[in-house]
């Protein structure tokens, strides 16, 4: 022992020497550095998880997003097909009723122009009839009766008349 | 090859570091056998217990000691700058201490069983041991630890020797006053140490250029025949005082002068004498200052103690004072007489596990010191620096193996006696 140099007072003084010394380390750098390594490692076991979390999250929201999407497109074409039908329909209505409208239209001037012509004819029938009158007066100088012989030229032009409608 | 000459740069240097390499040989132990040698020294006293360099009241205060401090404080200074606000991005010395603590912590896990924490017991003391002896062997090697020192002159010499051959002498004649006991211990340390060398130093250097086996015996700076001693022994014991006699007075005369009285002729145990003639210099010994903690045993015991004594404490905490005592005291007749034998050497197992990983640390780091010494003497220099490098390389390894081997015992000393089984059957 004594040649080896060992001795109880620098064995005490070595062992009390490195047992501060571990202390120290201990409080100085092992206590905040692996309190440190251990949060940072629960810290990024978190923010992986959350990221798991978050990416399963965003699959399943355009999951959604892409079914709602199908179904308003489907909600579009059918709104689309029913407004085109309701066009259809309204313009069928309309061509309808314009026809009508237009058919009534004529009617009403075709029964105004048969009116017309009714009245236009029954001016000229007149004028004829005095125009007739006047002319055969004439020829006959007195010896007709107007309105004796007024009878005969009605019967005349009533005549001639129906002859021209047919 | 010759393409690399053709820049003087490099062409310079290689002829540089061949003068050098030159100069190297010549100057050391090489060189000294053709009176050359300009360069050697004499061996310094190669001491294995640390050496006291001053004394603190009584606590002599020891070369290793002052280097394991100086370590120390280099390691808490390192160790504050880490630790005193530790952040989520590490920098500067967090970064360096974060690196060293999670290797260990990866290590220790994976020796403790694979999953995480499952070693975070041994982490503490596993790192703790590798930082600090990493760091006494590295401030161990530094220049000028070892070779920088104090002249032990003759007379402190004696003083040192003495007390032990005064301690024999009284025991063997406790008849004698303490003067005759001094008288006589002196008597005898001359006359065993009569052929002690000693350096003869140039001023405060040790001297160069005279060969490195250059030292002086103490009969040539203590002068006396054996004749002498052997009349003043008898005077002693017969009871007269010697202390007016001219012989006893000129002895104690030139140990407290220390200087070299004359000139003598080494022989080297050869055809080749040399004569030296150093007389009127100082004699001594060098004592240096600082010396490499790790290389005083008293630091290796320490530091392999508090190892061992904590691997008990795991085996005790992990497996209660029955089932970590039961290790090693098994009962002789429900287990068997060869359990109980087997138990016993697991007892002294534990011991001799703190002798290898003292004298383990401690062999390594003292022959690498003197290696160092020896290289110095060989070739001078230059000869010390890819030594420097090997020894660096070698105090990490070292300290690598005593924190690894206390996480092993650690692992095993906490493993049930039926894990420890398995595991042996598996290898």
């Amino acid at each position: 022992m004594e040649a080896l140099g060992i001795t109880l007072q620098q064995l005490l003084t070595q062992l009390v020497s490195f047992l501060i010394l571990f202390f120290l380390l201990y409080k100085l750098a092992y206590g905040p550095i692996m309190g440190m390594l251990d949060s940072r490692a629960q810290k990024i076991k978190e923010s992986l998880e959350a990221a798991e979390t978050a990416r399963l999250e965003a699959a399943s929201s355009a999951e959604k997003v892409e079914a709602e999407i199908a179904e308003a497109r489907v909600e579009g074409q059918k709104i689309v097909a029913e407004a085109r039908d309701a066009a259809a329909k309204l313009r069928d209505q309309e061509q309808e009723r314009a026809r009508e409208e237009v058919e009534t239209m004529l009617e009403r001037a075709r029964a105004e122009i048969g009116r017309e012509k009714d009245s236009a004819v029954e001016e000229v029938r007149k004028e004829f009839a005095s125009l007739a009158i006047t002319a055969a007066e004439r020829i006959v100088e007195g010896s007709l009766d107007p309105k004796s012989h007024s009878s005969l030229i009605d019967k005349v032009l009533e005549e001639g008349l129906s002859e021209r409608k047919n | 090859m010759g393409k690399l000459l053709s820049s003087p740069k490099i062409l310079v240097i290689a002829i540089a570091a061949v003068a050098l390499l030159l100069v190297s040989v010549a100057g050391g132990a090489l060189g000294a056998s053709f009176g050359l040698g300009f360069l050697g020294g004499p061996i310094p006293f190669i001491s294995i217990p640390a050496e006291r360099v001053a004394f603190i009241g009584s606590y002599p205060l020891l070369n290793s000691t002052i280097m394991f401090w100086f370590g120390g404080l280099i390691l808490i200074f390192i160790a504050w700058r880490a630790g005193r606000n530790v952040t989520d991005v590490p920098s500067g010395w967090q970064n360096f201490m974060e690196m060293i603590y999670d290797f260990f912590n990866n290590t220790v896990d994976g020796v403790a069983g694979g999953t995480p924490k499952a070693g975070r017991r041994f982490l503490a003391l596993v790192s703790t041991i590798f930082m600090v002896v990493v760091i006494i062997n590295w401030v161990g090697i530094l220049p000028g630890v070892g070779s920088v020192g104090r002249i032990e002159t003759i007379e402190e010499w004696v003083h040192h020797h003495i007390e032990d051959l005064e301690a024999a002498e009284h025991e063997k004649h406790p008849e004698y006053n303490d003067t005759q006991v001094h008288q006589l211990a002196l008597i005898h340390l001359l006359e065993e140490h009569g052929d002690d060398t000693f350096v003869a130093f140039d001023g405060m250097f040790v001297p160069l250029g005279q060969g490195e086996q250059a030292r002086v015996p103490l009969k040539h700076i203590v002068t006396f025949t054996d004749d002498e001693l052997h009349h003043l022994a008898d005077e002693v014991k017969h009871g007269e005082d010697i202390s007016h006699d001219p012989v006893f007075e000129r002895i104690e005369h030139d140990i407290h002068e220390g200087v070299v009285k004359e000139a003598f002729t080494y022989d080297a145990g050869g055809s080749s004498e040399t004569d030296y003639n150093f007389t009127g210099q100082t004699a001594g010994l060098l004592v240096p200052y600082l010396r490499g903690a790790s290389t005083d045993i008293n630091t290796t015991l320490a530091i392999a103690i508090v190892a061992m004594f904590t691997v008990q404490i795991w085996g005790f905490r992990a497996l209660g004072v029955r089932g970590y005592g039961g290790k090693f005291l098994v009962n002789p007749i429900s287990q068997g007489p060869i359990a109980t034998f087997v138990g016993v050497l697991e007892g002294f197992g534990e011991l001799t596990r703190t002798i290898s990983f003292t004298f383990r640390l401690f062999g390594n780091m003292f022959a690498g010191e003197i290696l160092l010494i020896a290289m110095a003497f060989l070739l001078p220099l230059v000869g010390i620096i890819p030594f420097m490098g090997l020894e660096l390389f070698v105090g990490v390894i070292q300290a690598y193996i005593f924190a690894m081997l206390t996480l092993v015992f650690g692992v095993m000393a906490v493993a049930s006696h039926g894990d420890h089984d398995s595991h042996a059957e598996d290898h």
